[in-house]
């Protein structure tokens, strides 16, 4: 009985720890293995399936395209952990369960990118939205570093375009409207080769323009340009329009209001929605001559029509860009109101303001109001008396013009009908 | 040949001409910056530098225009024709007499119409003339005022500067459609001299125009060529029928060095004349 028990306990040991033995053996062997096992069948280019839809799907795997990705040591099975060896072997197709899971290694990734916008869009039934290998591909994924690599930094935005571009997949999925291919490439940050969409947009955790975490959420964007724009972020941030956008104030502008989104130029381009030609003539006064915001906040419009009648503002009209547009005298990016101290038009910089284009002018210059109105009924002197000189001369012209006109067309006609007696 | 009358001396009609290019240009390059979004400023608008380049002209033309108001009244005062000219354009009563009795001709109340003389320069053309005076003045001061800004604004509030803009612009729309109205009606549209007065390029009226518009000088004229032409020596240059008494005589006759154009042509005629009949030494 003893020996009996002494035996049973060999054979206990040895039927308990051989399969552990077998067991790591085999994942070793499988881990070690060169991936014959699956690219036997799956190096053949002409190896499809058919989808539920009934589409032809290439099964085919690149073997050196594996190899030299970031993932050319480790196994198939690593990554497609859930294809059932024996049945997977004897054909059942069904069974091959080809989801991948890349958290399993990229916790921190997977992380991010499930607080992102893709994957919730994925969640909700998206089918398009953008999984992990549509960003990196399969099984030739490279390095960021690599300049193949899809998400090498000049080729991001191609991998972006693949769907953001496709007008068709755009109207579908309602994402407003596509993004031109050549738009960001001709913008100033395109050209750079080194600020591309992830560069504003955020990678894995992109989120969605509503979401007050996302970069690119309205009252966020100064920060997201701050990051390479630092000093023009400070000066924003403490203007008139800063503080009100980060107030929320969605008619508020932001930078992508005067500069545009994907295609910002740079000031210099006459296409740069900032281009000193359009300073006066769209840039400011999309809001500050546009009826429902000047309705809304009750700003008046007044700046922008009185600023049109000025000799600044007609001369600029006809393309003199020596005269004064609303960032002269306002300022760009630190615009401050009137009564704040440090303002350009504040009433003690005004003389300054002024002798930046016109030297030597005197304390006197820069005393009046600029932004005039000719009307009799003016809130203004000057107002007034313009208002009055021009109702004068109106009357005068009519009168003296209309006189003498009525006096040389008698003086024809008389001369005409005599002529013709 | 349909004899000829001097109106404008060749003096007359350079100062006529250089009046003529700098109130054109004054008027395009004025309101292309009024008007500066219309069809017809693209052509400097399109330029590089149009505007400031327009600027520049504008004020270029306003100088020229000023130094030629301030060259006419030198020559109105130191020439005898310009004297003559100045005593001839004073308005009178006679003025509003053909005034009321064109108006009557016109309204066909002077049935049939009445045959006026009227003098050298009409009732037309002197309030043409005065209200080129008063324009010019008007434009020059408010321009001025508009070009040194700087300096005006040292002395005067700005609103003073805007009534200076607003009287600049508004003169220059009455004085503009004036010209077009008075003027080139007077000159062009006139059934008289319809298609064109050519006075200001021959400096000449024809016996017709001179009857029509001017007949109280033709007839002035014509009593001088019986009576007076006789006074003038034998020696007297004759020029495009026109006598001119030589230097010495004429200082002579008058007694000092007379100081008028005519006297100066005397003597380049004179002069002419020396050197054609040069014989050698």
């Amino acid at each position: 009985m003893k020996w009996r028990e002494e035996r049973n306990k060999t054979w206990m040991f040895l039927w308990g720890v051989l399969p552990i033995f077998l067991i790591f053996g085999w994942m070793i062997g499988v881990a070690w293995s060169d991936n014959s096992l699956c690219l036997g069948c799956h190096q053949d280019e002409s190896l499809k399936k058919q989808d539920v839809r009934g589409r032809s799907i290439s099964l085919f795997v690149s073997e050196a395209g594996f190899k030299n990705s970031v993932h050319g040591i480790i196994s198939c099975s690593d990554c497609h952990t859930r294809i059932q060896d024996d049945v997977h072997a004897e054909g059942g197709k069904k069974a091959a369960d080809k989801s991948v899971n890349c958290g399993t290694c990229h916790r921190q990734a997977e992380k991010e990118y499930l607080q992102g916008l893709h994957s919730k869009m994925i969640m909700k039934g998206t089918e398009r939205a953008a999984n992990c290998y549509d960003c990196h591909g399969k099984h030739n994924i490279l390095g960021s570093k690599n300049p193949k690599s899809m998400i090498y930094v000049s080729n991001i935005d191609k991998t972006c375009n693949r769907c953001h571009a496709d007008a068709v997949f755009v109207k579908e999925h309602a994402l407003g409207a596509a993004i031109p291919k050549e738009e960001f490439k001709e913008s100033v940050h395109g050209k750079t080769g080194e600020i591309t969409c992830t560069n504003c947009h955020g990678g894995h955790s992109l989120r969605s323009l509503i979401d007050p975490k996302s970069t690119i959420f309205r009252s966020n964007i100064p920060q997201t340009c701050g990051s390479c724009h630092p000093d023009i972020t400070k000066q924003f941030t403490e203007s008139v329009h800063g503080i009100l956008a980060a107030r929320g104030r969605s008619d508020s502008p932001t930078c992508t209001t005067c500069h545009g989104f994907h295609g910002i130029k740079a000031k210099i381009d006459p296409d740069s929605p900032v281009h000193e030609r359009r300073i006066a003539m769209t840039t400011c006064p999309q809001c500050h001559a546009a009826e429902r915001i000047s309705k809304e906040y009750r700003i008046t419009t007044v700046p922008v029509k009185s600023y049109y009648d000025s000799f600044h503002g007609l001369s600029y009209r006809g393309g003199d860009t020596f005269s004064a547009n609303c960032a002269s005298c306002h300022g760009v990016h630190e615009i401050l109101s009137s009564a704040d101290p440090k303002s350009m038009i504040h009433k003690d910089n005004l003389q300054k303001t002024c002798g930046n284009c016109h030297p030597g002018a005197s304390e006197n210059f820069a005393i009046g109001k600029i932004h005039t109105v000719p009307s009799i009924k003016g809130e203004e002197f000057g107002e007034k008396v313009v208002g009055w000189v021009r109702i004068i001369y109106i009357l005068l012209i009519v009168a003296v013009i209309g006189g003498l006109t009525f006096f040389n067309f008698m003086d024809w006609l008389r001369k005409t009908i005599d002529r013709a007696h | 040949m349909t004899k000829k009358y001097l109106r404008m001396t060749l003096n007359e009609r350079m100062q006529h001409l250089n009046l003529a290019v700098n109130f054109t240009l004054l008027v395009i390059t004025g309101f292309a910056l009024s008007y500066s979004t219309a069809f017809w400023v693209s052509p400097i608008t399109d330029i590089p530098m149009g505007m400031t380049f327009r600027g520049f002209l504008h004020r270029l033309c306003g100088v020229a225009t000023v130094f030629l108001g301030g060259y006419h009244l030198l020559y109105l005062a130191f020439t005898k024709r310009g004297r003559g000219i100045a005593k001839d354009m004073i308005p009178g009563l006679k003025d509003a007499v053909d005034l009321w009795e064109t108006l009557k001709n016109n309204f066909f109340i002077n049935r049939p119409a009445k045959d006026l003389k009227m003098p050298r320069f009409n009732f037309r053309e002197k309030l043409e003339y005065l209200g080129l005076i008063w324009g010019t003045i008007v434009m020059t001061v408010t321009g001025l005022i508009l070009w040194f800004k700087t300096e005006w604004l040292q002395f005067f509030p700005m609103w003073t500067w805007d009534v200076a803009r607003a009287v600049h612009f508004y003169e220059a729309i009455l004085a503009t459609l004036t010209i077009i109205v008075w003027h080139f009606y007077s000159v062009i549209f006139n059934p008289d001299v319809y298609p064109m007065s050519w006075a200001w390029i021959t400096g000449n009226l024809t016996e017709h125009e001179m009857k029509e518009e001017h007949g109280l000088e033709l007839e002035k004229i014509k009593a001088r060529e019986r009576g007076e032409l006789k006074e003038f020596p034998e020696t007297a240059v004759i020029v495009d029928r026109k006598a001119y008494a030589l230097r010495h005589q004429r200082i002579k006759k008058e007694g000092r060095e007379p100081l008028s154009v005519s006297g100066f042509y005397g003597i380049v005629q004179r002069f002419n004349e020396v050197i054609k009949n040069w014989k050698g030494t």
